[in-house]
């Protein structure tokens, strides 16, 4: 039994046989920036390949748990349906970010070549994050995907805040992972265990007794929670967010936005509603607290920004809140969770390619007064942010309504009505931000110094851009197709 | 035949696209025709589609277009029954004359094509609204009316005034929203559908499946909704500034059809609220104290436009009593008889604004009967209309709500009462504004030479005026034709009925000699002692609406600002913003703001999120039950 199997870390082995590549061809080949595009979009698209695979491969075998090869035999990596559509979403969204970011690789000469790597090395942790059977290996996926990002998030040396950004990031972000990764130890204290699945897994373990002293348990769970509620950005540890997506190269932090909560929320959903299943009663109302208070907090902050990217990053808290009212309900949230986590990645990384391309690639204050006559100088732009701004804000037609109809129905019919109300009022309350969007770009006269000064976007850009857009409005109307496949996708 | 009913829907969708993409190049006045065209040929279907219904050999089908979200019961669904069959001719007749007249009205607009681009996807939405057959189709149709009126009220969006109206509109509907979709969240939580036909269904099979609290709460959400879409109190105040927007575009939303759309939903939903007595005293209360309130206030205005807003909301009031006390049928009747008179007044108004070249403060108007006669007539007919004098269409419906609602006993009395008395307002202040505009002496501004409009103005006019005039035959007491075309919509509703026919007759005698009443009143003051417009007093209280804005901006507008303004500064601006200004400041250097991270940001941060840890802890701790 020890032969390997590659096909459930085929994505793995692809993105860090590229990254290793790419640095390879820039450094003993010096090989340039159309290089590194070839190399990172063949392994991307070769990644995502993958998943089809592995999908077909569960319909014909059945989902699978891969153990390690030696006598203690623990599992490691799940293929499941989950795990491959959660895998095929980070891949995409990790290709579309890295796309509609290509102009921050030109100007960054010689070191774009790190840039790229270290997206692929974010991308393949994420990737782990999604795949791991095991709380251990979860952990290394967080890390690897968070130290390439703490690195990208301080890639333009020569801003201060985004130095200041990266440092901040950095210091928050180990104290959470330090809480996540106590929380597996306390885990492992009350259950013996740090797999999930498994003759002696968690889920097995509860699945042969009650735990009548649960304590040590619970400490564990909740410190997990903590953990990953910081990645997502859930309300109270979303503080750092803003800063960080403020202060990051504008070209990155669609990644870091979407890609981190894509993995974080497949880890929460993973653990939360498969590893602590039974004690679903005591998590799902601290997720519902969590869920309340960000959507609140994420909108109410939102309204007050002046700046572009922080209030997406406040807005981004609510929608954190909106998808954890979804896993209130448990394992009949999950398709709820991905649809709204799938549609709102892309629209997440949408608006921030505009931003990126309105206040350039190395980023910087996107301030909303810049997006003042949008209308005038971009037509084909603003209309693309009046897609996604309805979008986000839950307009019928668009993705965003269907997503956010299938949270508050599972939030519903697992009987947190109230939550669903909450969700709903700050919804209709957070249009308001979405639309001054709207309002700025098509009913105001632009800023005269910028009247004639033509906005240029490279062809990368407008391409992810309209991916993104075209999602959105597609599974707005039509929606059911990916309904189907999120309704598959559930955990084994 | 199902193809028909997609064709009522896509005909004005395609001229909504059409002009969206080439509408500056079709410019003026295709732009118009083609608008115009596909609403008529809207309304043409529509009335072969219902043929069956008038021969009642047909009770209503749904017809789907495809699934959308069919778990919820949301699929892209239209219900073809008289109710959406009555609306939809409503709308796309009233609308295609409205969009007939704006060729004319609009005509040098530099912006004609976006105009016509906006009323047909003004129509669209109306009839997504009135054709859903789940509560999903209809809300998507309730925003969407929702954009276009706000789009069309600030069309002239350099006005500053305008622009305001537009985003008072939008908020005040927001709030009214609020409730709508709470409402439709009670209901799939209830019932784990939103189809109208599911619901409905379930609850006429057992009417114990719902409780009467829930049934009271959903239906007086709904009713926040309704309010809010169809200016009732408090939630009228977008209304008067709707104005703002072309004279078409007040005619037809904001008068005509989309002000109606929540009475069209109170009476859809009226399964619901018959199993909530409570709900229809406050949904009839609500109806009878903005009818009374909205006509003293149009008393008191000088704007022509302005006075037939206040109507419209009065009005509205009138089929809010009438829904309410589940005479759906007199509700939707006066729904209808009102969409013509309105319209007629609206469209003559404008047509007198024309005439004075923009001018619409009847403090300058005055002896415009002989200058514009076409209008002067058809308004006339309207006047009388609205004021309920008998054969015209306004007595007959406005008399079928005020028995019905006598009809219901008990306090109801006091609701008639206040019908009543403002039947005799309505009749004074349409008066008032009658013997203002058309008669005693000219009190025009120098240069002004008022001229009758083009015959694309007038033809609408007239038509209207027929309408207006005979309209109210369709439902009679001897010949109750609507009640019977609807019957099959309303089936599963028990309505109230009208009193012995009796007691009709005292009560329309009682309500026609109010009318005369405040018509020869208006005479005496306004024509024989030629009152000039008042000011003073009480005449400024009734000019301001009460103040009623100036209260609602002191009391929930201004300290909302505050409040945000308070959370911008305090909460993240001062805290965050602030820090983050000064600590990413440019000119610093790197190892300062090391120190500076060091000792504040990044700690206030790493406590935020221990405390917030902490709460997780202690919270699953004691629901766990394994420490506390």
């Amino acid at each position: 039994m020890n032969e390997i199997a590659f096909l459930p870390i085929a994505a793995e082995i692809l993105l860090l046989g590229g990254a290793v590549l790419i640095l390879m061809a820039a450094v003993t080949l010096n090989l340039g920036p159309r290089t590194w595009a070839i190399i990172a979009g063949t392994t991307l698209g070769l990644s995502f390949l993958v998943a089809w695979v592995q999908w077909w491969r569960i319909d014909d075998v059945g989902s699978q748990i891969h153990y390690t090869g030696d006598f203690l035999r623990t599992p490691m990596v799940v293929m499941d349906y989950f795990s491959v559509f959660g895998g095929g979403l980070v891949i995409a969204a990790g290709g579309i970010a890295l796309l509609g970011g290509w102009r921050l690789v030109g100007s960054l000469e010689k070191r774009g070549a790190e840039y790229v790597a270290l997206v692929l090395l974010a991308v393949a942790g994420l990737h782990i994050m999604v795949i791991s059977a095991n709380l251990i290996l979860m952990f290394i996926g967080l890390e690897t995907a968070s130290i390439a990002l703490y690195v990208v998030a301080g890639f333009t040396r020569d801003r201060p805040d985004s130095d200041e950004a990266a440092i901040k990031y950095f210091l928050l972000g180990s104290f959470a992972s330090a809480l996540f990764l106590y929380g597996i130890a306390l885990t492992y204290a009350a259950t013996g265990s740090t797999s999930i699945y498994g003759p002696t897994g968690i889920v097995a373990f509860f699945a042969e007794r009650a735990i009548t002293e649960p304590g040590v348990l619970l400490i564990g769970i909740a410190l997990m929670i903590v953990g990953l509620g910081f990645k997502v950005s859930a309300a109270p540890f979303h503080q750092w967010a803003p800063d960080v997506y403020q202060g990051a190269p504008g070209a990155a932090v669609p990644l870091m936005a979407s890609g981190v909560k894509i993995a974080g929320f497949a880890a929460m959903a993973r653990v939360l509603t498969v590893a602590f299943d039974a004690s679903i009663s005591d998590w799902a109302q601290v997720i519902s607290a969590l869920a309340a208070l960000s959507v609140v907090v994420g909108t109410l902050f939102a309204i007050a920004q002046s700046d572009f990217k922080r209030m997406l990053a406040y807005s981004g808290v609510a929608h954190a809140g909106f998808m954890l009212t979804a896993l209130v309900a448990g394992q009949s949230g999950v398709p709820g969770l991905w649809f709204y986590l799938g549609t709102y990645a892309f629209q997440l990384i949408g608006t921030f390619i505009i931003a990126s391309i309105i206040s350039g690639a190395a980023g910087g204050a996107s301030p909303l007064d810049s997006y003042r006559g949008l209308a005038k100088r971009s037509p084909v732009l603003a209309g693309a942010l009046a897609v996604l701004m309805l979008a986000m804000g839950g307009i019928p037609l668009t993705a965003g309504f269907v997503g956010k109809v299938g949270v508050f129905a599972a939030a519903i019919d697992a009987g947190y009505l109230w939550l669903a109300i909450v969700g709903l009022v700050s919804a209709v309350a957070g249009l308001f931000f979405y639309l001054r969007l709207i309002v700025l770009a098509y009913f105001n006269d632009p800023d005269p110094a910028l009247a004639d000064e033509p906005i240029t976007a490279p062809r990368s850009s407008r391409l992810a851009l309209a991916v993104c857009v075209s999602f959105t409005f597609l599974f707005g109307v039509l929606p059911w197709p990916l309904l189907n496949l999120t309704s598959e996708a559930l955990p084994l | 035949m199902d193809t028909l009913i997609f064709l009522i829907v896509a005909l004005p969708l395609a001229g909504f696209l059409a002009l969206l993409a080439f509408g500056k190049r079709i410019g003026e006045p295709f732009a118009g025709y083609i608008a115009s065209a596909t609403v008529g040929g809207s309304f043409v279907l529509a009335a072969i589609s219902a043929v069956d219904f008038f021969r009642g050999i047909e009770h209503g089908r749904t017809v789907e277009l495809f699934e959308w979200i069919s778990s919820l019961g949301l699929n892209a669904t239209f219900l073809w029954d008289p109710l959406s069959a009555m609306m939809t001719l409503v709308v796309t007749g009233v609308g295609a004359l409205i969009h007939i007249y704006s060729i004319g009205y609009m005509h040098g607009d530099p912006r004609y094509g976006r105009f016509f681009t906006y009323l047909n996807l003004f129509i669209t939405s109306m009839l997504l609204l009135v054709l859903g057959a789940n509560f999903g189709v209809l809300f998507i149709g309730w925003e969407l009316v929702g954009l276009s009126s706000y789009l069309l009220i600030s069309f002239w969006f350099e006005k500053p005034s305008a622009a305001a109206a537009g985003k008072k509109a939008f908020v005040v509907n927001r709030i009214g929203d609020f409730g709508f979709l709470i409402a439709l969240m009670l209901i799939f939580a209830k019932f784990g559908s939103l189809d109208f036909g599911y619901v409905f269904e379930a609850i006429h099979e057992n009417a114990a499946i719902i409780s009467v609290g829930t049934a009271t709460a959903i239906t007086l959400l709904l009713l926040v909704g309704a309010a809010g879409k169809s200016a009732q109190l408090p939630l009228y105040v977008w209304l008067p500034d709707a104005m703002e927007g072309p004279t078409p575009v007040s005619a037809l939303i904001h008068a005509a059809t989309m002000v109606t759309a929540g009475v069209y939903m109170v009476a859809r939903t009226g399964v619901l609220f018959e199993l909530a007595p409570v709900s229809q005293g406050v949904v009839a209360t609500v109806g009878a104290l903005t009818a009374l309130f909205a006509a003293t206030i149009a008393i008191g205005q000088r704007d022509i436009k302005r006075v037939l807003a206040y109507s419209t909301i009065s009005q509205l009031g009138y089929m809010f009593m009438g829904v309410g006390v589940l005479g759906l049928v007199g509700g939707v009747f006066h729904l209808v008889t009102h969409a013509f008179f309105k319209a007629l007044l609206f469209l003559g108004a404008g047509s007198v604004i024309h005439a004075m070249a923009g001018e619409q403060d009847m403090a300058k108007m005055g002896g415009l009967r002989k200058k514009v006669p076409v209008t002067f007539w058809t308004m006339l007919i309207a006047w009388i209309a609205i004021s309920g004098i008998p054969p015209f269409s306004g007595f007959w419906s406005k008399d079928e709500i005020l028995a019905i609602v006598f009809n219901r006993g008990g306090g109801y009395y006091v609701l008639w009462a206040v019908g009543i008395l403002t039947a005799g307002l309505t009749a004074f202040y349409m008066s008032r504004m009658m013997f203002l505009t058309f008669w005693g002496a000219p009190r025009w501004d120098e240069g002004v030479t008022p001229h009758e409009s083009p015959p694309s103005m007038t033809l609408p006019l007239v038509a209207l005026a027929g309408l207006s005039a005979v309209g109210g035959f369709i439902n009679t007491p001897w010949r109750p034709a609507l009640e019977h075309f609807l019957e099959p919509a309303f089936e599963l509703v028990h309505q109230t009925h009208l009193p012995a026919p009796g007691t009709q007759w005292v009560l329309a005698i009682v309500s026609v000699g109010v009318g005369i009443a405040g018509i020869l009143v208006a005479y005496r003051r306004y024509v024989a002692r030629d009152t000039q417009l008042e000011t003073g007093g009480v005449w400024d209280t009734l000019l301001a609406g009460y103040h009623v804005d100036d209260l609602y901006g002191r009391t929930i507008v201004a300290p909302g600002k505050t409040a945000s303004e308070v959370l911008a500064f305090t909460a993240d601006a001062k805290v965050v913003d602030g820090a983050v200004n000064g600590v990413g400041g440019l000119v610093k250097a790197v190892g300062d703001q090391f120190s500076k991270l060091q000792t504040g940001l990044v700690r206030s941060y790493g406590v935020g999120i221990l405390v917030g840890a902490v709460a997780v802890l202690v919270w699953l701790l004691a629901a766990g039950g394994g420490v506390f």
